[in-house]
């Protein structure tokens, strides 16, 4: 039986008809049109699906989409404004990060998710592996990605430290 | 060579912006309204005879608009390979769309449409079939012997292919050697894990016609693949181009089970179909096959070859599909043409099991080969205490010299020697430790391998497509539409064919950007594989720009009172040669060809030059001069540790001689992730299989273990070492799948050397090190 949810999705308030065995990506792809989550394995392997859930980076396959009720979804379609990339964006161009670009909306998010909880630190190599250690990536050997998130990483700290 | 602005600069993809926001390009997204989704019953058992099948109850089930079964598929048999023409002798047509007996855990039984993909799967469930099993065989070498069970009628002893090739005098030249080394050598399974599911919709209308967008690595190839299959005419197959998809690496190189379906219940619905794998089903659909290789080599004391024998055993599965070309492309360019050696022989066994069907990844053959080949020359040289590279440089064919395999073809450029030169230097080979000589119990060692001659495309290899076609128009605002059939599959082909248009036109790198295209409106092009996008597509896209220059020109010097050859084009520009003021826009001569003759202005009636007037345009459709080799080395550093067996990669430096360079940041991207697969290959990777049942054991990626950003080491080093490819566009070759060969030989050399162990099965577990140890 289908019911009507409410979800807050990139500060835009959605009222949707959902199959309570419905996940959260189903819902984002299927019912919203919001495809820059992908599915890659439907079983939280592999992080295509990657959305912010209050800021953190979880993966939407994995989530019923009513238990998501109530809660700030952030998809990758709500990090630009306009033609205005989001610095993290901006820096996987840059930074060469992008080939098939299957996984990228997935490695965005949870770069995105490090970064904002990051503060003013300068991160070192570990950490930005850590960070998206649950994002596979078959394409870049993820040494391009490593590097885009280094290049948002210092550009947010030279940003912060101007005030 | 004139200066270049576009080519050899490492320019921004231009589709990298669609991806970041959403990639809407993937084929996953396509939707048609009325769209019906399809989901297909799969054989839970390896082998059985199919001897009834009620679908009753699933076609009662609401939402329910088709239920497909064997009876009512063509039974014409095919081979799903795209690039070999359907009648290819070479390919063994052993594939039914859904036939009566089932030869694998997972080949499909039946299929339904339904309104969504959940009753499509409820549907499944109420389907029933009776299947009398059949004794099932694993082991391809069991397969082979006599009273294994047989399964296909026209296979004795499941043997698919047994190719020999041979030169010179074999007996002879063991017989001149001071030393015979004998070793085998056994790869596993691995899958190409593409990211982006493989997805097809397909679409038909009342006459039969077809429509077809995919996940795919080749247009014409899944037109003609799939018409064969349904045993009807290409011309009533439109396969529709994806801007790009999510990954393919080899493993889309085919029609599998999911398009023919498709097809099959969209014509029974008259609406369209789609089918989306699984991962799980994705797991089981293709792979790089496992190979045993058995070699038996003689050597001279200076590290002459004198003879070289090797036997390869490839399990291929249920069906032979790729497993006959594979094997082929790993004899001779996996063991024989890399090296000199005048007396050569390779046998081959393509042989039918119980297992999955394998497909193409990345190399197609050669790391089977290169772990073999590469991991004995390491042991002969350690035997022999001589220089690995000194060996291989002996051994190896030189610049200059006449490609082995085609006498037509010459190896202009092939700067082998300096790869392994500048590559040890970069690496610190000469400070190589003596094996196993670290103290504690983290040992660090070094290890080298190469890929001495690969392809730029298959020229001259027996039954592969190689041609490739463009087509250019310009636009009245200077853009450039770009059409080609080319797949991009990941790699930046649309950033290395939009880079090589706009330096060919003279135009900037944003004014060119590729288009829509489907096989009704583009000329044909080959397969995105073998490593032949860059070089033979390349060099139609230049030869289009090259012929829509020429027509700018005209227009030009028409407009300018000048003659054609006076001119130059740049920067978007036509000017007179070294005025760049006296000229003008791209973008002016293209208004003046598309604007009426004749046009009204103040003072009456304006007529100009009908020679100006017509669309500008540059059409080619070519094939490839030559099949020129790129060169690759590779040095790793690892870390074992003794304790746990772990083996940690600490450095990597690859050298490599692709020619020109067109985009140095996207080749450097290509070898990372080259390096990622290779490195899986080698320490990790193994898709493995109950050999009870057949069934997958590990068919997500929870149980199958890729590398991670945490595994991989800190710092991928390419070093390019250009040379000027006289065939290819701009002095370009390939690159794409040496890098993905050579990690698992030059790993498991480095692991000899740290801790003087040999493991000559892949992958190199911590198990299987601690066992080599004698810890376990």
């Amino acid at each position: 039986m289908k019911q009507i949810i409410h979800l807050d999705i990139n500060g835009e308030a959605h009222d949707i008809a959902v199959e309570p065995y419905h996940t959260l990506l189903q819902v984002l792809r299927d019912e919203l049109g919001l495809i820059g989550a992908k599915k890659g394995c439907d079983t939280g392997g592999c992080g295509c699906c990657t959305v912010l859930v209050n800021g953190k980076a979880v993966y939407s396959c994995m989530v019923f989409a009513m238990t998501a009720q109530g809660k700030a979804i952030t998809t990758v379609e709500g990090l630009a404004d306009g033609a205005t990339l989001d610095p993290v964006q901006q820096a996987f161009i840059e930074a060469g990060a992008v080939q098939c670009g299957y996984c990228t909306c997935g490695m965005i998010m949870s770069a995105k998710a490090y970064l904002s909880s990051n503060g003013s630190h300068l991160p070192g190599d570990l950490e930005m592996r850590q960070a998206i250690a649950g994002n596979l990536c078959r394409c870049t050997g993820y040494q391009k990605i490593v590097d885009a998130i280094r290049l948002a990483a210092s550009r947010r700290v030279e940003t912060l430290a101007k005030g | 060579m004139p200066e270049m602005n576009i080519v050899g600069k490492s320019v921004l993809r231009p589709d990298a912006f669609d991806k970041v926001t959403g990639g809407k390009g993937f084929p996953v997204n396509v939707r048609l309204p009325g769209m019906l989704h399809g989901k297909l019953l799969r054989s839970p058992y390896p082998h059985a005879r199919i001897l009834r099948v009620d679908t009753s109850k699933a076609e009662r089930l609401p939402g329910v608009k088709a239920v497909l079964t064997p009876s009512e598929a063509p039974k014409n048999k095919f081979h799903p390979v795209f690039f070999s023409p359907s009648v290819a002798a070479s390919m063994v047509h052993d594939m039914l769309i859904l036939s009566d007996r089932v030869r694998f855990a997972g080949e499909p039984v039946a299929a339904v449409a339904a309104i969504t993909p959940e009753i499509a799967e409820e549907a499944l469930e109420l389907i029933h079939v009776d299947y009398e099993r059949l004794p099932a065989v694993f082991d391809p070498e069991a397969a082979m012997k006599p009273g294994a069970p047989q399964i296909h009628e026209h296979a004795p002893n499941n043997i698919a292919m047994h190719p020999v090739f041979a030169f010179g005098d074999l007996e002879k030249g063991f017989e001149e050697a001071d030393y015979v080394f004998e070793n085998t050598y056994q790869t596993q399974r691995v899958h190409t894990c593409y990211m982006e599911p493989r997805v097809c919709v397909v679409d038909s209308d009342a006459r039969g016609n077809l429509t077809v967008w995919s996940s795919t690595q080749h247009l014409f190839g899944l037109r003609e693949k799939l018409a064969s299959a349904l045993g009807i005419p290409v011309s009533k197959v439109k396969v529709v181009r994806p801007p790009y998809i999510g990954g393919g690496f080899g493993g889309k190189l085919d029609i599998s089970f999911l398009e023919p379906i498709s097809a099959l219940l969209s014509l029974k619905t008259h609406r369209p179909v789609r089918i989306e794998h699984t991962r799980y089903e994705d797991f089981i659909t293709t792979a790089r096959h496992p190979v045993k290789v058995f070699l038996k080599t003689g050597v001279k004391k200076d590290g002459t070859f004198t003879a070289r024998y090797a036997k390869s055993i490839l399990d291929t599965g249920a069906h032979a599909t790729h497993g006959a070309v594979v094997l082929m492309v790993h004899g001779m360019y996996g063991f024989l043409l890399p090296y000199r050696c005048p007396n050569s022989k390779w046998e081959g066994y393509t042989v039918y099991t119980n297992n999955m069907i394998g497909g193409g990844f990345r190399g197609y053959g050669a790391p089977q080969a290169a772990f073999a080949v590469e991991s004995q020359i390491d042991e002969i040289c350690d035997q022999l205490h001589l220089d690995p590279i000194e060996f291989r440089l002996k051994n190896a064919h030189g610049e200059g010299q006449q490609h082995p395999f085609d006498p037509g073809f010459k190896l202009d450029t092939y700067r082998f020697a300096d790869c392994l030169k500048q590559g040890a230097a970069q690496i610190g080979w000469s400070n190589r430790h003596s094996k196993g000589s670290g103290n504690g119990t983290k040992k660090r060692g070094i290890g080298l391998a190469c890929q001495p001659l690969w392809v730029s495309g298959c020229v001259g290899f027996p039954d592969i497509y190689e041609h490739s076609g463009a087509i250019l128009k310009l636009n009245v605002d200077g853009a450039v539409d770009l059409s080609m059939a080319t797949i991009d599959i990941g790699c930046g082909q649309t950033t290395v064919l939009s880079q090589i248009v706009a330096e060919e036109l003279g135009v900037p790198l944003e004014a060119v950007r590729m288009t829509y295209a489907d096989t009704e409106t583009v000329p044909f092009d080959a397969p995105t594989h073998a490593s032949r996008v860059t070089y033979s597509a390349g060099n139609a896209a230049k030869a289009a720009a090259g012929q829509e220059k020429k027509r700018v020109l005209e227009i030009a010097s028409s407009m300018l009172k000048t003659t054609p050859d006076n001119l130059e084009t740049g920067d978007g520009r036509v000017y007179v040669k070294g005025a760049p003021d006296k000229g003008l826009s791209i973008a002016d001569v293209v208004k003046q060809a598309e604007s009426p003759y004749v046009r009204m202005v103040p003072d009456g009636m304006q007529r100009s030059s009908l020679q100006e007037k017509g669309t500008v345009m540059g059409v080619a459709s070519l094939a490839p001069a030559s099949n020129p080799s790129p060169a690759t080395a590779e040095f790793v550093e690892v870390e074992v540790d003794t304790e746990t067996g772990e083996v940690k990669v600490l450095r990597v430096v690859y050298a490599h001689d692709i020619g020109k360079v067109i985009n140095p940041a996207g080749a450097e991207g290509q070898v990372e992730g080259g390096f990622q697969q290779g490195m899986g290959y080698a320490l990790m990777e193994n898709l493995v299989f109950d050999q009870e049942s057949g069934a997958c054991l590990a068919g997500d990626f929870l149980s199958y273990k890729m590398p991670t950003a945490m595994e991989m080491p800190p710092e991928i080093k390419s070093v390019f070492i250009e040379s000027h490819e006289p065939t290819g566009p701009f002095g370009a070759k390939s690159l794409s799948e040496p890098c993905a060969i050579v990690p698992a030989p030059a790993i498991a050399n480095a692991i000899y050397n740290a801790i003087g162990v040999r493991i000559r099965e892949l992958p190199i577990t911590p198990e299987k090190i601690l066992a080599a140890l004698g810890k376990l």
